[in-house]
């Protein structure tokens, strides 16, 4: 039967579907099922394992947005995190108030902070900018740390925040968690999909593509990246504030220019511009250091090896960065589009128009 | 005089590695996050050559011999293997690739150093006393007067010599400097070679005065910002940015709050930025173009 | 006598995709001023780029045919190797180092021993002596000229390539720039390749005209023929006074046929 390319369209509906052929609408529905079935046949350390990547992932949608779509590039992720991170102290600790006061508070910080960062935006461009976002990562990680040296019992320890209840029921334990994370990344991805196939979406794009251009259009460039800042900072501060109620724990020091460097590593590696490679760059930066760990534990005497796991953990990040940007630019999504693509096309070879340069 | 000396070399620190950030933007509009991490390791390597046959006694002929040969080859394999190939992508692959490799050096401070604290003693020659009780080693002195030989040498490459007017040729416009027979891959090497060659100096510097570690890769987030205060383009605004950084550095700590010199460059950076975007001495069109 | 600069049958593509400029052949013979003309998006410029080995970085390649300079094939080289075998171009914009003095720019190129030295520029250019200490940044379009002309004689060049060089210069600087290069090329025995839009004033120096049209090549011969041929002469000299027909290929497509193919 003759079918129709999948790069033909031909309404405005068609071009706007987010599942374009019948066989992803399966794998969607095979990958929700088998989600909602993971916790029956797991260890607690996995599922463990799983909600970092979760949360990650709602990080990294956050980043996303600002860089994969807006393109504005920020180095001050680590410092959004931080922020749902402290907020959350505070409504706790000192308030006292119940989880689903604190996580809306926590959101609502980060947007107001991430205005803030983002006003450099509207006067810097590029590098200037990634440097302007530094500068507010420093400045605010700066507050946080004089913060915790007074609240703190020991300056090292960190403040502990206890788990989360919801009316009766108490967040704690892994697949508990899994399940109400689960939930939340599904309802925010849907979220941010149809974010960028409607207007703020294109108008990021243009944004990323030329803003003068953008701006000649008609595009409000003040609004649309005050948006995309106050989107990405509401994400990862909410995403922070989960951090604290998952880890029970919050101190300063994870909130390195390092963890801000991971979150650039995972839209880096799951490819910019594309959700679905958000999702997956996530899940393979947060699992990467426990995979090197566990093939340093095939070699005899494991325990040697101790600073070296670390350093290689740290380094392969880096590598990936690099390696990514050089050869597979747009990422983990185009290695499963073009494998896509193979299957689609099966048996007939195509080689898609490629107008990049190489 | 114990400030005077302190603040002098930690200009000289930042100084060189502001003039190797704004010779790598300046040759090829790349703004190098990796600098700090390349002058650590530098600094690393200095000391470990200098002590590979002597048992305990540090060699510093040796010890400046290995740091040479560290900075040809490394400058020259980045250029090489990475940045030549950034060309033409968008901005935010080449800031993104140095950031990389900024991570993979550090882990190479952990995984080959195992990341010690490190403070580099040449041991030529007691220290020199000064008024008020400061101390100044030989190598502060040695380092110093390397330093502004650095930047003399510099000046005088830059302005009178050809390789010097073709290097500037280059960076301006790099399709025409090919065309007029210049090689630009033996340019932007050389670029390269120079800016990690002035960033060991640095390193061995800051490693001589305080210590070497994975934490200390943070002087590269300070000679950006002194890069930034004199103007991306301006070698001579590095040296002014550097000191107004060293300056404000040396009083926060000492008069206000050693954890808030941390984040004081970037708050800085932040004024610098909202004032005078460019910088003391940059170009106003440069922020077009970035 | 085999010329200086040939090619044949030449083909390029832009990304892999577009075709650009196909089944081109010139020739430049040693000594000569030959000048290849022809509207915007004709192929003049990816010729240019093709011989001066601009294409990779534009992610373009030659597909089909060659390029020899004295019987050595030259497709392929990186842009410097050629500079070096002296194929030198002379762009259409950015053509000098606006940040450097004007005598730092002949500097960046000049070479100790070559027959053209620096004085010579001077006597040619009088006025690049006066501007020495100026930044080039500051030269008027047309000085910037006759400091890209010069710069490019300094290369020691055995093929001057001159991209649009009239562009955005008032017709009394063409008149002028146009007869100077014809005395240097004269007197030096230069073989220059100029590729114009202005058709008027490349053909009254050239001793050789190409037209291109639709990345061919559609009419050669003498230039002082070409001047006077009616077809160009319509098209591109702006002389035969039917203003109305908008392009040559609207209404003379079987003119065209016959003449120039059949």
């Amino acid at each position: 039967m003759a079918r129709a390319g999948t790069n033909l369209r031909t309404s405005y509906l068609e071009s706007n579907e987010v599942l374009r052929r019948p066989y992803q609408k399966v794998l969607v529905g095979l990958i929700l099922v088998a989600a909602v079935l993971l916790p029956g046949g797991s260890s607690d350390y996995f599922l463990h394992l799983i909600n970092l990547c979760l949360l990650a992932c709602i990080g990294a949608l956050g980043l996303m947005m600002l860089t994969g779509f807006c393109g504005q590039i920020s180095l001050g992720h680590a410092a959004f995190l931080a922020i749902g991170a402290f907020t959350t102290v505070i409504l706790t600790v000192h308030l006292k108030l119940p989880f689903i006061v604190v996580v809306p508070a926590a959101a609502v910080t980060g947007a107001m902070i991430g205005f803030l960062v983002g006003l450099p935006s509207l006067r810097f461009r590029g590098v200037y900018l990634a440097i302007s976002t530094l500068a507010m990562h420093y400045a605010i990680i700066f507050v946080a740390t004089t913060y915790q040296a007074k609240f703190s019992a020991s300056a090292s320890a960190g403040i502990t925040i206890p788990d989360p209840t919801i009316g009766p029921l108490k967040i704690s334990g892994a697949p508990t968690w899994y399940y109400f994370l689960l939930v939340l990344l599904t309802f925010i991805t849907i979220g941010c999909v149809n974010l960028v196939r409607t207007r703020p979406g294109r108008a990021w794009m243009a944004i990323r593509d030329r803003d003068i251009a953008a701006e000649a259009l008609g595009i409000n460039l003040t609004r649309y990246k005050l948006l995309a800042f106050m989107l990405s900072a509401t994400l990862a501060s909410v995403s922070g504030s989960l951090m604290a109620y998952y880890s029970n724990v919050v101190t300063v020091e994870a909130y390195t220019l390092d963890l801000a460097v991971i979150y650039v590593a995972m839209i880096i590696v799951g490819g910019m511009g594309s959700i679905l490679g958000g999702l997956m760059g996530a899940f393979f930066i947060t699992l990467l250091p426990y995979g090197i760990e566990h093939l340093f534990e095939f070699l005899p005497r494991a325990w040697r090896f101790g600073s070296t796991v670390f350093g290689v953990q740290v380094g392969a990040v880096g590598v990936c960065i690099i390696l990514f940007l050089l050869l597979e630019p747009k990422g983990l999504a185009e290695i499963w589009r073009r494998t896509e693509t193979y299957f689609d096309r099966w048996p007939f070879r195509y080689r898609p128009l490629d107008t990049t340069r190489r | 005089m114990e400030f005077v000396a302190t603040v002098v070399i930690l200009t000289c620190t930042y100084a060189l590695l502001a003039a190797g950030i704004v010779i790598l933007y300046k040759a090829g509009r790349v703004v190098n996050f990796a600098h700090g991490e390349i002058a650590i390791v530098g600094g690393y390597v200095f000391y470990s050559s200098g002590m590979m046959f002597s048992g305990g006694e540090m060699s510093p002929w040796l010890a400046v011999l290995g740091a040479i040969v560290f900075s040809v080859i490394m400058g020259a394999f980045i250029y090489a293997t990475m940045m030549r190939r950034v060309v033409g992508e968008p901005f935010y692959v080449a800031i993104l690739v140095t950031v990389g490799i900024a991570i993979v050096l550090k882990s190479a401070i952990i995984v080959i150093w195992r990341a010690q604290h490190l403070t580099i003693d040449v041991g030529i020659a007691p220290a020199i006393r000064l008024a008020g009780g400061a101390t100044l080693s030989y190598m502060d002195v040695a380092s110093v007067a390397l330093t502004i030989a650095f930047f003399i040498a510099l000046y005088l490459f830059f302005t009178f010599t050809r390789l010097g007017v073709q290097f500037r040729g280059t960076a301006e416009n790099p399709l025409l400097a090919s065309q007029r027979g210049v090689n630009v891959n033996l340019v932007l090497s050389l670029a390269w070679i120079i800016a990690v060659l002035a960033a060991t100096l640095s390193g061995v510097l800051y490693g001589g005065r305080a210590f070497l570690s994975t934490e200390s890769v943070t002087i590269g987030l300070a000679g950006l910002t002194a890069a930034l205060v004199g103007g991306l383009d301006s070698l001579r605004g590095a040296v002014i940015g550097a000191f107004v950084v060293a300056l404000a550095q040396y009083l926060t700590v000492r008069l206000i709050d050693p954890v808030l010199s941390e984040a004081l460059p970037f708050l800085i950076l932040l004024v610098v930025m909202s004032i005078r975007p460019w910088g003391l001495f940059g170009t106003v069109e440069e922020l077009d173009r970035v | 006598m085999t010329a200086l600069l040939e090619v044949r049958q030449l083909e390029v593509v832009y990304n892999r995709v577009a075709t650009a400029i196909q089944g081109v052949s010139l020739e430049v013979p040693e000594g000569s001023i030959v000048a290849l003309v022809g509207t915007n998006g004709a192929g003049k410029t990816t010729t240019m780029r093709a011989i001066s080995g601009f294409l990779p970085s534009e992610d373009a390649e030659i597909t089909d045919g060659e390029i020899t300079l004295r019987g050595e094939r030259i497709n392929g080289r990186m842009p410097h190797q050629l500079a070096k075998a002296g194929v030198i171009l002379v762009p259409e914009r950015d053509k000098v180092f606006s940040t450097l003095s004007v005598q730092e720019n002949l500097a960046f190129a000049g070479r100790e021993g070559g027959a053209i030295t620096i004085e010579r520029i001077h006597g040619y250019f009088p006025l690049l002596r006066e501007r020495g200490t100026q930044l080039a940044g500051y030269l008027s379009g047309g000085e910037k000229q006759m400091l890209a002309i010069g710069m490019a004689l300094l290369c020691r060049p055995t093929l001057l390539l001159i991209d649009e060089m009239s562009m955005g210069l008032a017709p009394i600087v063409i008149k002028d720039l146009m007869e100077k290069l014809q005395q240097i090329s004269r007197e030096l025995n230069l073989t220059v390749l100029l590729v114009e839009q202005n058709a008027k004033a490349a053909l009254s120096i050239a001793d050789h005209g190409y037209v291109m049209e639709s990345g061919r090549v559609v009419f050669t011969g003498k230039a002082a023929e070409l001047m006077t041929h009616p077809d160009v002469r319509e098209f591109y000299l702006g002389g035969a006074g039917q203003a109305e027909n908008k392009s040559y290929r609207d209404i003379k497509q079987y003119r065209r046929k016959r003449r120039w193919w059949g």
